[in-house]
């Protein structure tokens, strides 16, 4: 007897269990850090309880937790877009990181100068940087037909490689003893506190505006029908009469002003200058997000609140068990294959059937 | 030794559709068979049987006189018999040497010797070690059918060949199908193309509808009378009462419409020019494969070709995408109804908010204007009977017959002045059918016109007043229905010409 495993399309997905999966995802993922741990040598339930729970037993921790959702959740939604409407936009790195560079760069200008004003200049610099660099992959996708995903992801070498030479060279804080890193930003191109001594900044709003305006503009407008159109079936939205080209530019416009949003909050909240690390691949993490959320604006508000704990819990784990920190990227690894396999099992039935020998199929 | 396949009571059905029905056929080596018929006859399902790719429900498969049991492609391989399908299924980026020792048993340098025995005996010339990628359409079908010949097979199934090839490519072909008869292989050459069926092969077997309807020795047979076999005699009887449309004014006129591609797979549109009259139906009759669908693409304006000129109600629409052309009262039914005239996953109402005017306000300030859609949604399903009153309705949950009424509903609706639409009828059951031919004959007893392209004979017959053939690409001139005869369609359509 032979097993064989045969692979058919389900017919009738309910809708429930497509919003449920990736919770089965999270569980998954929480059960295969476990046997992670306990590979390594560690007690794998107080392992968990550095990773899960001790991070967001305190205000401080919550604070963080919400610091870091805050860029994850603006991408994300910004993504959603994209991905909804087939573009595949993974270079939202880049466009977090140009915006930054022109927030910063308008920062810097009035480094010495204080204004209410001067804040909603630099973020308003952040977005169109990132919405710039967002339109050179969108252009040559619609007028030279080159592949999206390669164009956006490389420009993410670029943007990063522009801000090595800028902080090393041209903009490097005079008197920084040659650090790489600019001046530090004067108050009024930070981003207010929301409470004394914790980190969570106004950036938040940014990112819960983000999300009302894009369910607003997702069900309820004539660009969210055809971006719904255009992601089930392209054949349909070129019958229709949809513009295409004007779409594609729209939506990696609106993705990457919210990537640009995330990088000019980052280095106008927590960091307050432009040096080389102004972020821990949330742009690339926030694929993830985008897709644990089903892309969906309420689900990405979920889907990165656990995300963002995995890059704190990877902090406590190295703190207190010498674990390196990038088990928080094994992590987000996991979520992101027990959610795809989550999903292969949602939408097809795996049947295994025994054979005698002789019926053996190719 | 002489090979003997025959083929006894082959039955499949699927859900809606009987695609094999009680075939019988038998062949012997030492002749090229073909198998005829249009899209949708059956060939494919029945070759498919014969590779092992799909179970028949009924009936069996004997080679010389032994009961095959063909479960799976390997099956066939065991059986020897070779299959060529349209579509290669080779590796673009391996070797062709590479491609060839996937599936092999013997060791690489015995392969090498023989392949190079069998590209010397057929006079191929093929480098094997350069990517498939870079070969051409006519040196991928070899590589294809080394592969085929490395196994030494009995039987050769070809199916439709020479679609992607160019006519000297062709002719090579056909010399060596016709070296592999004379040394014992059992060829079937499946293909819709008369002329290759004339000029190739000894014996036709036709399908049409799932049903061997002749088998004949080509001898006998000439373009027409394959193509009357081929897509049925039956004349209409209910014709509707043609137009007086003599003096009518021109509504529609397009000139010079060409279309090239560098698709292997798309046809090439070669200067066409018509017009339609007001009130009219201007019929396109024309096997499947001919360049309807990139004419319809292009009337529609999903395809915009440069120099080309559409005239509609004195305004020039050629260069005006299908969102404008709607805005000036044209109206389209593409074939396709799951994946371009709907979107199954989509409800009813959404379905309904594709075709979107100005003046439906169904996007007013660019905010959906939901209530308005549905309302006019309600009124769609009402209508044009569709079997549901429920606007909120996944459109996959309508049968094919309710789709495509909802979609022709969504389209007319509006009141359109031109309707252009692709074999509006495929794949439905009768009531479906007869309830859009009523509504078609409709719309031009109000003066509406409409263009009709079909691969049903019988149904341009019933509802065309005018009639032209598309054949590779290129329009027939275009006949008053009256003057029209299935054979003169059938001739035509099979690239012979009358008069």
């Amino acid at each position: 007897m032979v097993p064989l495993i045969k692979i058919e399309k389900r017919n009738d997905v309910p809708m429930a269990l497509y919003f449920f999966t990736p919770f089965i995802a999270i569980i998954l993922t929480i059960l295969g850090g476990g046997i992670i741990f306990y590979i390594l040598g560690f007690n794998p339930i107080e392992a968990l309880k550095f990773y899960f729970i001790t991070p967001i037993s305190n205000l401080y921790g919550l604070s963080e937790l919400l610091l870091k959702a805050t860029p994850l959740c603006l991408i994300a939604i910004g993504l959603s877009f994209c991905f909804k409407s087939n573009n595949w936009n993974i270079g939202a790195e880049g466009q977090l990181t140009f915006g930054a560079i022109v927030g910063g760069g308008v920062a810097l200008l009035f480094y010495n100068q204080e204004g209410f004003y001067i804040l909603p200049l630099v973020i308003l610099a952040g977005a169109i940087g990132g919405m710039i660099f967002a339109l050179i992959p969108a252009i040559l996708k619609t007028y030279f037909n080159t592949n999206e995903i390669l164009v956006s992801l490389m420009l993410v070498y670029v943007s990063k490689l522009l801000l090595d030479y800028l902080v090393v060279g041209p903009w490097s804080n005079p008197e920084g003893f040659n650090f790489p890193e600019t001046r530090q930003f004067s108050d009024s191109s930070r981003m207010p506190l929301l409470f004394e001594g914790l980190r969570i900044h106004a950036g938040i709003f940014l990112a819960l505006a983000a999300v009302m305006l894009s369910w607003f503009v997702l069900y309820k407008t004539y660009l969210g029908f055809q971006i719904k159109v255009s992601g089930l079936s392209l054949k349909t939205a070129k019958y229709a009469g949809f513009k295409g080209n004007t779409m594609i530019l729209v939506v990696f416009m609106i993705s990457g002003a919210c990537a640009g949003l995330a990088g000019v909050g980052e280095i106008t909240g927590p960091i307050g200058q432009l040096h080389r690390m102004i972020s821990p691949d949330y742009g690339f993490t926030a694929i993830i997000v985008a897709f644990l959320g089903r892309l969906n604006p309420f689900g990405i508000i979920f889907a990165s609140l656990v995300v963002a704990l995995t890059y704190l819990g990877a902090e406590t784990a190295q703190i207190f068990l010498q674990i390196p920190k990038y088990t928080g990227q094994v992590f987000q690894g996991m979520i992101l294959f027990f959610l795809l396999a989550s999903d292969y099992l949602l939408f097809f039935k795996v049947k295994i059937l025994s054979l005698k020998k002789n019926e053996l199929r190719h | 030794m002489a090979t003997d396949l025959r083929i006894s009571n082959i039955s499949k059905i699927y859900p809606g559709c009987v695609a094999n029905d009680n075939v019988s056929l038998q062949f012997k080596s030492g002749k090229i068979y073909a198998l005829l018929g249009e899209n949708g006859a059956g060939k494919s399902t029945l070759v498919k049987i014969l590779s092992g790719v799909i179970s028949p429900d009924n009936g069996e498969v004997f080679l010389n006189e032994k009961n095959l049991k063909l479960n799976s492609p390997l099956d066939a391989k065991k059986n020897k018999i070779g299959m060529v399908f349209q579509h290669f299924n080779l590796f673009e980026t391996l070797s062709v040497f590479e491609n060839l020792s996937i599936d092999a048993t013997e060791d690489n340098k015995s392969l090498r010797v023989r392949i190079n025995e069998i590209l010397k005996k057929y006079n191929f010339s093929i480098d094997l070690d350069v990517p498939v990628l870079n070969l051409s359409a006519g040196q991928k079908q070899k590589v294809e059918i080394i592969r085929c010949l490395l196994r030494s097979p009995k039987v050769l199934i070809m199916d439709e060949p020479t679609s992607v090839l160019t006519e000297q490519e062709t002719e090579e072909l056909f010399i060596s199908l016709k070296k592999f008869c004379d040394e014992g292989i059992l060829i079937i050459y499946i293909t819709h193309k008369l002329k290759e069926v004339l000029s190739l092969c000894d014996e036709v077997a036709v399908m049409r509808k799932g049903k061997v309807v002749s088998v004949s020795q080509t001898q006998n047979e000439k373009v027409e009378t394959l193509a009357n076999k081929m897509v049925g005699q039956k004349l209409a009887k209910i014709r509707k009462k043609i137009n007086i449309s003599k003096n009518k004014d021109e509504i529609f006129k397009v000139k010079h419409l060409n279309f090239y591609s560098d698709d292997p797979f798309e046809t090439n549109l070669i200067n066409l020019n018509f017009s339609v009259k007001k009130g009219e139906c201007l019929g396109i009759a024309g096997i499947s494969g001919n360049g309807q669908n990139e004419l319809f693409q292009i009337l529609s304006g999903e395809i915009i070709t440069p120099d080309t000129s559409i005239i509609f109600r004195n305004k020039e629409i050629a260069k005006l995408n299908p969102k404008q052309r709607r805005e000036y009262l044209m109206a389209f039914s593409p074939e396709d109804r799951i994946s371009q005239a709907a979107v199954p996953e989509l409800k009813i109402f959404e379905n309904v908010a594709l075709n979107n005017f100005k003046s439906s306000n169904f996007f007013e300030k660019g905010l959906v204007n939901e209530r308005k859609i549905k309302e006019h949604s309600k009124k769609i399903l009402s209508d044009f009977s569709v079997n549901t009153d429920n606007v909120e309705l996944k459109s996959q949950f309508l049968s094919g017959g309710n789709l495509q009424k909802l979609i022709l509903g969504r389209e007319l609706i509006t009141a359109p002045e031109l309707l252009i639409c692709y074999n509006p009828t495929w794949g439905l059951d009768v009531g479906a059918i007869s309830y859009i031919h009523e509504t078609l004959i409709k719309i031009n007893d109000q003066e509406k016109s409409t263009i009709l392209i079909s691969t049903d004979t019988e149904e341009l017959l019933k509802l065309s007043d005018r009639i032209a053939v598309i054949y590779k690409g290129t329009l027939s001139k275009i006949m008053p229905s009256e003057e029209v005869t299935p054979e003169k369609l059938g001739v035509l359509m099979g690239g012979g010409s009358i008069d």
